[in-house]
């Protein structure tokens, strides 16, 4: 709600602060011509009213006679109180009426001066008298103080300040309605997205959009297709390990239920060995569903281990050798010294516990099983090589898939081991592939990047 | 009662058939959906416990074809998708049961009890004929209110008298019934396990009558009601 309010006045802001300007500009060039309008005006009158009074004077009886009109008064009367001042002389300056001490003003007005306290404009107009020889002709000056002008400028300018003030405020107006109607579909994109339920993935559906904002849903839509794919791929996966644990926990309920009921001792011991056992592979199932979770992308922080694989092959095979001794299985290691690469070190020793696992459970009493490690070229090699059945070309890329086990098969493996191979491996950037053991089993090659030398140890 | 366990998991299998066998049941056990049919011809199975993830034909399949032939025998289906969707749908193919995995043995072993003892018309868990007493539940004979001891094959021999008790049972019957795939079947030895059964009901009002070319009959001398 923050962003998008913001988002508001920041184009309110865009539109009306430069139209504001635009108007203060506007507003300050008017005041100019209200000034000039009154400044004309005023001096039109003033000489109008200097024209009326010198239009009175005439000779009588051998002398000037200026007698001043009321109406050349009265028209400054604008219900401003202004006083108005003027004076009549003759050309050569002798004063016949009015005040002495008046400023000069230049013909036809347009002078401001300073008289009595006052601010004048004043305005001077000489006026030829028949008869009245050199003192022809006379000049009438007459000043007036600026009230009514000042009114006048103030009328003018206040007009023209409303009118600017309420084209900004219109557009302001427009410009919030406009940002209305156009964030509506952002905003009913909000609406849509906010109210969803949680488990709700739908691809968001918003009218009207326009052509900006379309990207930005399109890019939603293709983001919640992402999501619900993979949490597609995860229901799949945790229904797959329910339905993988469900035969196991039959089993050692039933191996239970066999032990509690069987009267004979041996019986008995025999029932309870083999639900140690069950549970020892159960046990390892769970293991191995959640190295598989782990391995999955983003499930863990990529970790970045120098692990020599060659040094964890032999602690997984040292640990595993009990088992293979057991089932007279010839377990070997062939390597020509560290093969380092780099990596998440738990998953990758992982990786190669069940490879181990994987070939120790194929391979029949009396068989072998042999891992080894090259380094060349960049390239890490890792191999494990059995004795056991093999697998038929066509399964090979099957037998990667979580959960697949090949049909008719009578090993019960869990159909994980191998998956969770695939994706350690790829997860460290290197590939497996499945092939045909010398002795006939099965081979499986994973190659990595070789780790540059350590430039600590070199 | 002969019974047919059809699970590819080998150790489940196994440990199952062992469980039943505690309780007097004889149990063949087959890995294979494709192996069911050829299992039945030959045991003549009182019920079959399918599983139905299995290898080449799956359970449901199995069962579709049991059903298309005609084959009334009661089918208990085990399953670890115990949906709703996977039970229904098992239901509607014919199955008279749904167990879903993990479960209780003691659970498949009542559910067990009820199929055969609606397949054979009865509705109460304890059969009698006279003062001989089969109680389903506990898997016991009693005669005249003593626990009578009995090995297991002759256990198998007077079950399947007792539950089809008035009528006659042919000797080829009886050796379907108490044999095993695993065991070789020697019909003439049921001659021996029906003699070692007189000699422990004597005294008692039952006895096993023998009609000649025909096979056995176990009857009591109870005045009819």
């Amino acid at each position: 709600m923050m962003r998008i309010g913001s988002l508001r006045l920041q184009l309110l802001a865009w539109v009306v602060l430069p139209l504001a300007g635009l108007a203060a500009i506007n507003l300050w060039t008017s005041h100019g011509n209200a000034l000039a309008t009154a400044d004309l005006v005023t001096d039109r009158m003033l000489v109008g009213s200097a024209r009326a009074i010198a239009e009175q004077v005439a000779m009588a009886g051998g002398a000037l006679d200026a007698t001043v009109p009321p109406a050349a008064i009265e028209m400054f009367d604008t219900g401003d109180r202004d006083s108005v001042y003027y004076r009549v002389e003759t050309a050569g300056g002798r004063l016949l009426t009015g005040y002495p001490d008046l400023p000069v003003a230049p013909e036809h007005g347009g002078l401001e001066a300073s008289y009595r306290d006052h601010r004048l404009r004043l305005a001077t107009l000489s006026h030829a008298v028949i008869g009245a020889g050199t003192d022809s002709p006379i000049k009438v000056t007459v000043g007036v103080t600026l009230a009514g002008h000042d009114a006048m400028v103030k009328r003018l300018w206040l007009s023209a300040f409303a009118q600017q003030l309420a084209l900004v405020a219109i557009a302001g107006v427009f410009v919030l309605l406009g940002l209305r109607r156009g964030l509506a579909p952002l905003l009913r994109l909000r609406d849509a997205v906010r109210s969803r339920s949680r488990s709700d993935l739908d691809p968001v559906e918003v009218t009207g959009a326009q052509s900006e904002i379309r990207p930005l849903i399109d890019a939603l839509n293709a983001y919640m297709e992402r999501v619900r794919a993979q949490m597609a791929a995860q229901r799949r996966f945790i229904a797959n390990a329910a339905h993988q644990l469900r035969t196991p926990l039959a089993l050692l309920s039933t191996q239970a239920s066999y032990a509690l009921r069987e009267t004979a001792a041996d019986r008995r011991h025999e029932a309870l060995v083999a639900l140690q056992t069950s549970s020892g592979k159960l046990a390892r199932l769970a293991e191995q569903l959640l190295a598989l979770s782990r391995a999955e992308p983003g499930s863990r922080r990529p970790r970045a281990d120098r692990i020599d694989l060659t040094e964890a092959a032999r602690h997984v095979l040292e640990a595993q050798a009990p088992a293979a001794i057991k089932r007279d299985i010839d377990l070997g290691l062939e390597e020509n010294g560290p093969v380092p690469v780099i990596g998440d070190g738990t998953m990758l020793r992982e990786m190669i516990v069940n490879l181990v696992d994987n070939a120790l459970r194929y391979s029949k009493p009396g068989g072998s099983v042999t891992v080894g490690l090259a380094a060349s070229d960049g390239e890490a090699a890792l191999t494990v090589s059995d004795t056991g059945p093999g697998i038929p070309p066509e399964e090979r890329e099957h037998v990667f898939e979580r959960f697949y086990r090949i049909a008719g098969a009578a090993e019960e493996g869990s159909g994980l081991g191998l998956a969770i191979v695939r994706e350690v491996v790829e997860n460290a950037g290197g590939s497996v592939t499945l092939g045909d053991a010398a002795a006939g089993g099965l081979k499986v090659e994973v190659r990595l990047p070789l780790a540059v030398p350590d430039q600590r140890s070199a | 009662m002969r019974l047919l366990l059809v699970e590819d998991n080998r150790e489940l299998a196994d440990w199952l058939a062992k469980t039943l066998r505690q309780a007097s049941y004889v149990v063949d056990v087959v890995h294979d959906g494709e192996d069911v049919e050829h299992a039945l011809a030959a045991g003549d199975h009182a019920l079959i416990i399918l599983d139905l993830a299995l290898p080449r034909m799956g359970g449901m399949e199995v069962l579709k074809r049991l059903r298309a032939r005609g084959n009334p025998v009661p089918v208990i289906v085990l399953t670890a998708n115990a949906s709703l969707d996977g039970r229904v749908k098992g239901l509607n193919e014919g199955a008279d049961d749904y167990l879903a995995k993990p479960f209780q043995i003691e659970e498949l072993e009542a559910r067990i009890r009820v199929q055969l003892r609606r397949a054979n018309d009865r509705t109460a868990p304890v059969i009698a004929c006279g003062d001989l007493v089969f109680d389903t539940n506990t898997r016991l004979f009693s005669l005249a209110g003593a626990t009578l001891s009995l090995t297991p094959r002759e256990h198998a021999v007077l079950e399947q008298l007792v539950v089809k008790a008035g009528r006659t049972v042919s000797k080829a019957a009886l050796s379907t019934a108490i044999y095993d795939f695993e065991t070789d079947a020697d019909p003439s030895a049921i001659e021996i396990y029906v003699h070692r059964l007189r000699k422990k009901l004597e005294g008692s009002r039952v006895q096993i009558a023998t009609l000649r070319g025909l096979g056995y009959l176990l009857r009591h001398d109870d005045p009819a009601p």
